[in-house]
């Protein structure tokens, strides 16, 4: 008799795989990475790759250092790492020099993810801090090094190197429409500046479609963060409608919401948590972006994964069964009266 | 009666039913074994006091464990022949129990109970008592004492979700012996004392829906298929929309539930007077040459079972006593059939879902499948860390029915399961 396996129920398993999953993102995002290599140009594609590289290369000196086997190392590779690289290179202008990737994304993976433990373990999202890592270590080239796309309005031309289409749409003297980009310009990407993967918004929401319809993320969070970031613009500014639309497609608002802000490891476990969390977060850009006057979506997702153990600790979705609100408070007070009439029986 | 659409919890897991392989294989009355070895602990609670010694010669049917106490079960002989050892094996589960080894005559000779009146409520429980019934399903509870609750109750549910894979023993029963286990439930409503029957099957057994719902006294509900719809909680809400509370028993929301297995031994002992010495168990998976429903003695060797339907064992990468989703993976074939083995399956490499855990990436997708609505990546994160009443605060341990549904759909592999059954055993140790 071949020999037979022994295991824990349950013995058949779902599909599923770290890897598989981790494919999924990539592949979202791969139509952004291509229309941002596309509007900026084999630069984008540098930044990317050194991007991609760098994370890849840190995790596997790092496992190195803790005298892993290498061929173990690329064979339990969980691509999680490509796909901070990606994201990483994805929110940077294309006109950094090729030093800020590369530390960014060393920090990222060394600093935020593998030195908490790795996979799963990091508290922060480790594309996101990267990103503040080096808006804060490269201020110059972070806010105002930005390049035009080839196509478009601007045609590959610079005028304002400072002025993406949402801090036109933050300054009070310009409004969105000061270097003439429509709505249907903020959805396609042309002719808006920004970081490589955050101008062309259709390709954004495909990969966000693609990611619903393979299950990987729920479409009602990044929804929600998206609503009520636009809700919370509109209303802090004297309830102009008109604002709504270009809030939300201006920034990397989307890119943040989709891919950034829905990642498993800092976003909470429960139903009710997801909620807070998102509300949350839309409110805390929208008010950040209102006094900081600068793209914050990273700032708020940082800021609001520190929020996610305390609020995995205090909302807990209620086991099957159990009384809902309603009921609790129900026997609650059913319960106090018959104390009271029991006290009073006493007292008589 | 009309056919009633059953409500819907929104949670569990789609595992390949597989039930195509056995599904159409009907019941087949297994030749004599040559021996049997009893388990004398076929049931939860306490094992049955041996009463024959070695040397005796016993018939088919004939008393061999007594009951011990007010939760234990008596235990008949399958075979009629000479008690050859009384000795300790293991048992599929982990473990050890007393078994009662038989060598059979090969003539079979039969004793039954004495008849009773079935129009007698306390006559049928009693006698349900006496016949050694237990939970088929699985759990092996004994149901003489699910038949007398604490708390008063209105409804009988009969579980015909048979939501494990690859299992169809309870879907041949209740397609070819339609007219029995209907029996079977009558008798056991009239055992509880109630007239609201209900039996809830799977809309992926449409023969079986149609066969009971010609029964007028019987409220056929149509389940979605959705693992683990069989689960007493689930059912029960599924059934009648009645929610049991964490911590409480069916009977406290007025319902029992009983197997269609259960049903079909009820029938037997009462009508027919027969203690319950056999069970029909679904041998099937892809190692398997030709599946089969096979009426089984208990006692049986799990060899014999392989033998008569064609295992290969050159193909055969695990086996499971049990369903898939929540049986007992066995390291050989040597284990005897008890009353709660409802199939046993010979699986192949590709079926076989073991790998190594990689790290919890804490997707969620454990919490969104688990129909408890607990979180069972926290549990799993506070029993490796020896946490474990921060697991039962933070995850809700205690609530697990262990169905496996977190472990099934974790794309890390994690051993959710292990970790849970770990914890309780600690939180229950820690009381």
């Amino acid at each position: 008799m071949q020999k037979v396996s022994v295991s824990d129920s349950p013995h058949v398993r779902g599909k599923r795989t770290t890897r598989g999953i981790m494919l999924d993102v990539v592949i979202a995002l791969l139509p952004a990475a291509v229309m941002g290599c596309v509007y900026f140009g084999w630069k984008a594609l540098l930044v990317l790759t050194i991007s991609i590289l760098g994370s890849v290369a840190t995790e596997v000196v790092w496992q190195l250092c803790r005298r892993q086997n290498i061929r173990e190392i690329f064979r339990s590779m969980d691509l999680t790492s490509v796909v901070t690289g990606l994201l990483l290179g994805m929110t940077m202008s294309s006109n950094v020099p090729w030093y800020v990737p590369l530390l960014a994304s060393v920090f990222a993976i060394g600093a935020v993810k593998m030195l908490f433990g790795g996979t799963g373990k990091n508290i922060v999202n480790p594309a996101i801090t990267g990103r503040v890592f080096a808006f804060i270590s490269f201020q110059a080239v972070m806010i105002s090094g930005w390049a035009a796309p080839r196509i478009g309005a601007l045609g590959g031309a610079v005028i304002d190197m400072q002025a993406t289409p949402l801090t036109n749409l933050l300054d009070p003297t310009k409004g969105v429409g000061a270097m003439g980009v429509s709505n249907l310009d903020l959805l396609l990407g042309t002719g808006v500046m920004g970081c490589i993967g955050e101008t062309c918004k259709i390709a954004l929401l495909i990969g966000g479609v693609y990611l619903v319809v393979r299950k990987v993320i729920d479409w009602k969070w990044p929804v929600l963060y998206i609503l009520v970031t636009g809700l919370c613009s509109v209303l802090f500014n004297g309830a102009q409608w008109n604002l709504f639309l270009p809030s939300i497609l201006s920034g990397g608002l989307i890119l943040g919401a989709v891919f950034m802000a829905t990642d498993y490891v800092t976003s909470p476990s429960s139903t009710a948590g997801n909620v807070v969390y998102f509300i949350a977060l839309g409110v805390l850009t929208a008010l950040l972006r209102k006094y900081t006057k600068i793209e914050v979506v990273s700032f708020a997702i940082l800021l609001m994964n520190l929020f996610v153990p305390l609020i995995n600790t205090y909302i807990r979705p209620r086991v099957f069964g159990a009384p809902g609100i309603v009921e609790r408070c129900k026997l609650r007070i059913a319960a106090r009266k018959a104390a009271k009439a029991e006290k009073e029986g006493q007292a008589q | 009666m009309k056919l009633k659409k059953g409500k819907f919890f929104n949670r569990g897991v789609h595992p390949k039913d597989m039930k195509y392989l056995s599904c159409d294989a009907p019941i087949e009355r297994m030749a004599l074994p040559q021996t049997v070895a009893i388990c004398l602990q076929q049931h939860i609670g306490k094992p049955a006091e041996c009463v024959v010694a070695i040397g005796d010669r016993v018939k088919t049917g004939q008393l061999i464990g007594k009951q011990s106490g007010p939760i234990s079960a008596n235990v008949y002989a399958s075979v009629s022949g000479e008690v050859k050892a009384i000795a300790q094996y293991p048992n599929p589960r982990g473990g050890a129990s007393d078994y009662v080894v038989i060598e059979s005559d090969g003539t079979d000779e039969t004793v039954a109970l004495a008849p009773i009146d079935t129009s007698d409520q306390n006559a049928i429980v009693e006698r349900i008592r006496e016949a050694g019934i237990v939970g088929m399903g699985g759990a092996g509870f004994p149901t003489a004492v699910k038949l007398t609750p604490r708390t008063p109750v209105d409804t009988l549910i009969v579980n015909g979700a048979e939501c494990e894979p690859y299992l169809t023993c309870d879907y041949r029963l209740m397609i070819e012996r339609t007219e029995q286990v209907v029996q079977g439930v009558r008798l056991l409503a009239k055992a509880l004392g109630v007239t609201n029957i209900v039996v809830g099957i799977e809309a992926n057994k449409p023969k079986a829906i149609e066969l009971f719902a010609a029964h007028a006294d019987i409220q056929v509900v149509v389940l979605k298929k959705r693992y683990p719809m069989g689960s007493e909680k689930h059912l029960i809400y599924c059934c009648t929309g009645r929610k049991v509370k964490p911590g409480k028993l069916p009977a406290d929301a007025g319902c029992v539930v009983q197997n269609i297995a259960t049903a079909y031994a009820v029938y037997e002992a009462v009508v027919e007077n027969k203690p319950l010495y056999e069970r029909i168990v679904t041998v099937s998976g892809q190692a398997i040459r030709t599946p089969k429903n096979l009426q089984v003695r208990f006692g049986t060797n799990f060899r014999t079972l392989l033998d008569a339907c064609g295992a290969d064992d050159e193909k055969t990468a695990m086996l499971i006593a049990g369903g898939p989703m929540m049986g007992a993976t066995i390291l050989h074939a040597d284990y005897h059939t008890r009353k709660t083995d409802s199939g046993l399956l010979a699986l192949d490499a590709q079926s076989v879902g073991v790998s190594r855990p990689t790290a919890c990436i804490n997707c969620g997708k454990c919490a969104q499948a688990c129909p408890m609505h607990l979180l069972p990546m926290r549990i799993d994160f506070f029993t490796l860390a020896g946490d474990y009443s921060e697991a039962q605060k933070q995850g809700g341990v205690m609530n697990c029915i262990e169905c496996g549904s977190c472990a099934y759909v974790c794309p890390a592999n994690r051993a959710l399961l292990q970790s849970i059954s770990l914890c309780k055993a600690k939180l229950r140790a820690m009381k």
